[in-house]
This record gives C-alpha cells, structure tokens and sequence, in this order.
C-alpha cells in the first residue's frame, strides 16, 4: 500500500516515540489517516519481528461509537511480547493492566472460515493480562492512531490452567489486593465470531498462535506489586510487577 | 568409513563403552574423570547409543527430561535440565494398576514418580513456552520412572548422565487422562509409597516451576538439534520429588491426585 504524506508522518512518529520511550500528543482527526493505511504502518513497524499472536481491542459498540468505527481492532503479538512473572515495568512507556481471556490455536484458520472451524481451531483457553502500552499522552487517540500504534500491545501473560471451554461470568483484577477492574465475559460477544473476524481481517490464523480477545473490564494503570487475575471458577492468574 | 572422532572424543567408542555397560549391568567409572567432554559431545555420545540401540532391534518411543528439580541442578551446578530417549524395550507396560520389572535389568536403579506427555500436534517451531505445550497435548497420565546410572555410584556430572541417555532406565504408565490437561498441574500432588509407607512427597511445581514447562524446554532443545516432538511422542516431563533407590522384591506405588494408583514390583 502507498502511504499518504500524512500516514508516513504518523509511521515517523509513533517509530519516534517507541525509540525514545516517550509519549506524544494525540492530533485525533486533524490526521488524514484511513484505517486501512493505519494497519499498514503496523505492519511497516512491525516488520521482521516474529509473530506469535493477535490481540483484540475496543470490542464495545460503546467505545468503537466514540472512536467512529463499527468492528473491533487487532494488533499484532510479537513472540518477544509473551512475558512470565515477574514483569519488569521500565520496559514500557505508560503501561496499564487488562484482564483477559485467551486462547491458543492447534489448527490453523483460513480467512472466511465457518464458526464450527473456529471453534476447532482451539487447543485450549487461558487467562490472561494484556499490559497495555500506547505511545499516546493518556491513551488519548484516534482510531487510526491506536492501530497505528500496534492497538497498544505491550506484554502479554497466561495463566498456568488450561481451561477445557471459554468461562461464563465475571473477570476481576486486583493490584496489592485491592480490586481496580471487573467486568462480565460475555461482553466479549462470540468469541468463535471474533476468531473468524480476526482469521478474515489477517489473512490466516495459524496453528500455535495465541489469540488475546480483549478485556471486558477497564485498563488500570500499572504499578509495583501483586497483580492477581481471577476468573469465574476461581481460576487465578498472578503476576509480580516490578520497578527494577 | 570409519567414524571421525568430535573434537578429539571417539564419540563411537564411548557409546560402545556405554552400551556394553547397560548390556552387561557394570557400571562405567565416570567418563569426565578421563574425558573434557562438552555438552554438546555428550549429546552427541547420547545420540550414537540409541543409534546403537536401534541396531539392536529398540525403538525410541518417547524422551524423558531430567534436571528438572533446582536443588539437583544446584547439585550438578548447571542451570538448564538435560534429556535422553526413552527406549521401548525398557517400557513396562501395566495391567490392573501394576507391574512386575525384572530387578536384574538394572545396576543401580532408583524409583521417581512425575507426570507423562502425549503430544497430539507437533511441536516444531522455536519459542514454545508452557501453554503452546498444553495446547498440543493430547493427555496426561501419572508415571512411575526408573532411573539408571551406568556411571559408577551415580558419581555424574552433567556431561556423565547426558551421555548416559539421561540416566534412563526404564518406565510405566497409567492411564492417559485429557481432564488432566485442565488441571493446574503446579499444584498436583504427588505420593510415592515405599513397600507401603508413604515416602517421597511431590508436587507439580518441582518440575521447572509447572511440568509443561519442562516440555516447552524439550521442545526448544530438540529444535536446535533438528528434531522435533511429534504425535505419539511420550515425554516423562521430570520427578516431582526425591528418587528412591530400588532392592530386588521392593514394592513402589505411586498416587496422583485424581487418577488411580499405579504399583510396581522389582522380581
């Protein structure tokens, strides 16, 4: 694809931003940046890193109406993403914590592919924690911004139980024991619809990809401590966060 | 054409030296007290015994992974674990939850209860972590290990049990159970029982922190050798706890939360 002025400029400055571990302001629509060029500066930015998954994002009708978009956005998962306790916070610019659900593909998924395909697909669920991690001052960003940015993927966790099928009920997170973040698994919508979307939008899913779906409870901010991730069955994922 | 000795070590005449060892129970002083040997000759050894072996009519139907406790990488001072091959002829299968295991097979055994592997998808692609594994796993069943030392007293070195093919000595296994890929297998427990007293107490988390850890660092090792865990490869993935030396007539069972207990007789 032949990027726009405007669309380089924006490839420039999130590469930037990245390189000097700061944030930038965020030019909302005064930008002339189509979604499908946003796409591609992710890819351009991500080029030669290898890709061990997909992450989802804005997955409310609530938040795509705010961002002027009617689907969810995605974002790449490079392989040197997928982190285990304990997370070391310096590595991101203004890291914040999601719970999620996520699953890992034995099979893989072709564009287009039918429900029962998905559903096929799936070796096994996890919890999960999305680390969030946006160039953007405060997380404030156009949709082009945002997918521009590789849809804020900083680090990704699982937990250490494989789930036989995806949970019904309520995610929590807690951060030193206080609670900061819930919300209702089923506002995720139907995951196997989301797995056909994702397969479709990327042009394939492949066998020992990990899919993260996006949390349905708000972003926190991120500090040192114990980050726990419960799940309906009391399935728990926890996590240490540390400032070096 | 005649073999070319690796880095000045006749690879050939060490894994003869080894094979004669296991055919004959007498054990070898260790091969580092006259060897420098690296890791990676070992391997090297390891792999031209099962060479040897195949010759001889066995076949590899899976590899265990050894080292997977901290305090025993401490002992050895290495920080990674260490894998052989597990060859057939030293698989004792079980009928009605026991076994009987000739005591003469062996020079100096000892008895160690973990968890079984049954991969159901390949694992070729560098970079498995815990979870890839689980997803590729077709099930899990409890395990009762014999390991084996041809090296005199177990005085090993890493290099010493690498060569050695891990220290295998042979296996059984109990039923293979899916639901035992949904558990969290840090936290299963592990009782091994020693002519009926309970002995060694284990649990999920010795084996690298969670067992499917220990086969990701398989996965990843074999792929640097160019080989990979494909369907239908056992993977013993590390005890749970201390080995118990084994005399001929001792009774081993081992319970796993939640699956039957599997008993095994040294005749």
């Amino acid at each position: 694809m032949e990027l726009s002025a405007d669309a380089l400029a924006l490839l420039e400055e999130i590469r930037q931003a990245r390189a000097g571990r700061r944030t930038v302001a965020s030019r909302g629509s005064a930008r002339q940046v189509t979604l499908a060029e946003a796409y591609a500066i992710q890819a351009a930015l991500g080029e030669g890193q290898p890709i061990k998954g997909y992450k989802l994002g804005l997955l409310s009708p609530a938040k795509q109406q705010q961002m002027g978009i009617s689907e969810p956005v995605y974002g790449r998962i490079f392989s040197s993403m997928m982190l285990e306790s304990p997370v070391r916070l310096s590595r991101f610019i203004q890291p914040r914590v999601e719970p999620e659900l996520a699953a890992i593909l034995c099979a893989p998924l072709a564009p287009g592919a039918a429900p029962g395909a998905a559903a096929a697909a799936v070796g096994g669920w996890f919890l999960g924690v999305d680390v969030l991690d946006s160039v953007w001052d405060g997380y404030r960003f156009s949709a082009a911004e945002v997918v521009a940015d590789n849809s804020s993927g900083g680090g990704f966790l699982l937990g250490a139980r494989m789930l036989d099928h995806p949970p019904d009920g309520m995610l929590r997170l807690y951060l030193n024991g206080a609670l900061r973040a819930e919300g209702d698994l089923r506002t995720l919508g139907n995951l196997y619809e989301r797995l056909g979307w994702l397969a479709t939008m990327t042009g394939g899913l492949r066998a020992g990809q990990v899919i993260f779906f996006g949390s349905p409870a708000a972003a926190t901010p991120a500090e040192s401590g114990v980050l726990e991730v419960i799940g309906p069955g009391e399935d728990r994922l926890i996590v240490r966060l540390e400032n070096d | 054409m005649p073999e070319q000795p690796v880095g000045g070590v006749d690879i050939d005449a060490v894994a003869q030296r080894l094979d004669n060892a296991w055919e004959q129970r007498q054990p070898l002083a260790p091969l580092s007290e006259s060897l420098a040997l690296t890791a990676e000759q070992a391997y090297a050894i390891q792999s031209r015994w099962t060479d040897l072996r195949l010759a001889r009519g066995d076949r590899v139907i899976g590899r265990k992974i050894g080292l997977t406790s901290r305090a025993i990488q401490q002992q050895l001072g290495v920080n990674e674990p260490d894998y052989g091959s597990l060859w057939a002829s030293r698989y004792f299968p079980l009928a009605g939850g026991r076994v009987d295991v000739p005591a003469d097979l062996f020079v100096q055994a000892r008895v160690e209860g973990e968890l079984a592997f049954l991969i159901g998808r390949p694992l070729r692609e560098p970079g498995a972590t815990l979870h890839d594994v689980l997803a590729a796993t077709e099930a899990i069943a409890a395990a009762i290990e014999i390991v084996d030392s041809r090296i005199a007293d177990w005085r090993i070195k890493l290099v010493d049990t690498v060569a050695d093919n891990a220290s295998y000595g042979g296996f059984t296994l109990g039923p293979w159970s899916r639901v035992l890929r949904h558990v969290d297998l840090r936290t299963v427990g592990m009782l091994l029982h020693y002519n009926g007293e309970p002995a060694v107490q284990g649990i999920g988390a010795a084996a690298l922190g969670h067992p499917a850890r220990a086969v990701a660092w398989l996965a990843n090792k074999l792929i640097a050798f160019g080989i990979s865990l494909e369907p239908g490869d056992i993977v013993l993935s590390g005890s749970l706890g201390p080995a118990i030396p084994m005399r001929p007539g001792d009774l081993f069972t081992l319970e796993i939360h939640g699956q039957p207990p599997l008993s095994m007789r040294f005749v």
